[in-house]
């Protein structure tokens, strides 16, 4: 029974081990994951904010994004758009916070593929976007890719996936 | 409080029904809400149904399913009617679908509709997919060729 006790002791250590392991040094799929639901609520805004919240959190979305970023966004019945650097990109969602009133962006999908050289990453992803004001949520499909750079995992290119052509 | 005259039989019944019900409802029958007018009449804003994750185990899909369409993942798809299979050319004409020249009946199509598309061929590996909701406007509508892999199941009611 001693012996019993003692492996069940073991087991609980090697379990909690292996936790603390990947809270300190999560895998880079779980970073970016993390990372991509930190984006999702830095684009939402509230129609309670206050312009100098909404401006600081329009400012903060262009930090996801590398320097020489590719934006290409193509939705059916809507003219495509293209974004190219961090000053776009915040010009893009401080007009979105001029223009809507509130709007809630979720990721419920994410697929991270990492690169053999774990240096860069694809995630498949899918965004749910309710704007105040429409009826129904807007769904599509991403594909962002990824580089690891020193400040942290950054997007390179985005563009939307159409699951039906 | 009664819970029967076994009460540890009770408990592992219990056990078992609650693990059941998870693996029926998390991967084998996934609950739907419909969002969205694009199947109406057939299937109503907000109602309610499940997704069939084992219809296509022992055959492939088949014109006149209402399958599910996957994004990135299965939690958010849409939901669409399968009208052309591999291989075929669809065309629509004042509204009415024609397959490889011939017009398709499809008694669930309730509202009138004056679609006009050109024809199209369908790859090898995609089905032609499209809402019951002809009666809106063709460029409002989510509709198109399907890669197979895309189609998570058929759906249940």
């Amino acid at each position: 029974m001693k012996i019993f006790w003692r492996l069940v002791l073991c087991a609980a250590v090697i379990s909690l081990s292996v936790w603390l392991w990947t809270v300190f040094f999560p895998a880079p799929e779980k970073v970016i994951r993390h990372r991509l639901a930190k984006l999702a609520e830095d684009v939402s805004f509230d129609s309670d904010q206050g312009s100098l919240s909404r401006l600081a959190g329009g400012e903060s979305v262009a930090g996801f994004f590398s320097t020489n970023v590719e934006i290409t966004i193509n939705v059916p019945g809507q003219e495509q758009a293209t974004f190219a650097s961090r000053a776009e990109i915040t010009q893009a969602a401080l007009g979105a916070r001029e223009k809507i009133k509130s709007l809630s962006v979720k990721f419920p999908d994410a697929d991270v593929t990492l690169a053999p050289d774990k240096l860069s990453a694809v995630a498949d992803v899918t965004v749910d976007a309710a704007v105040s004001g429409e009826r129904d949520a807007i769904v599509q499909e991403l594909k962002i890719s990824f580089q690891k750079t020193e400040d942290g995992w950054l997007i390179t290119r985005l563009e939307t996936v159409r699951p039906l052509r | 409080m009664a819970i029967g005259r076994n009460p540890r039989n009770t408990v592992v019944r219990i056990l078992i029904l609650v693990a059941g019900c998870f693996v029926v409802f998390k991967f084998i029958m996934l609950p739907l809400r419909v969002t969205g007018i694009s199947m109406e009449p057939t299937y109503k804003d907000r109602s309610i149904n499940f997704l069939n994750r084992l219809a296509y185990l022992t055959h492939e899909p088949r014109r006149g399913d209402v399958v599910s369409i996957r994004y990135a993942g299965p939690h958010v798809v849409l939901m669409k009617r399968i009208v052309g299979l591999p291989g075929e050319t669809i065309e629509f004409i004042h509204g009415t679908v024609f397959i490889n020249g011939s017009p398709l009946a499809e008694p669930y199509k309730k509202n009138p509709s004056d679609w006009t598309l050109p024809p199209e061929m369908i790859g090898q590996d995609e089905y032609f997919v499209v809402g019951d909701n002809r009666d809106m406007p063709a460029h409002d509508h989510v509709f198109g060729r399907v890669e197979r892999a895309r189609i998570l199941g058929k759906v249940l009611l």
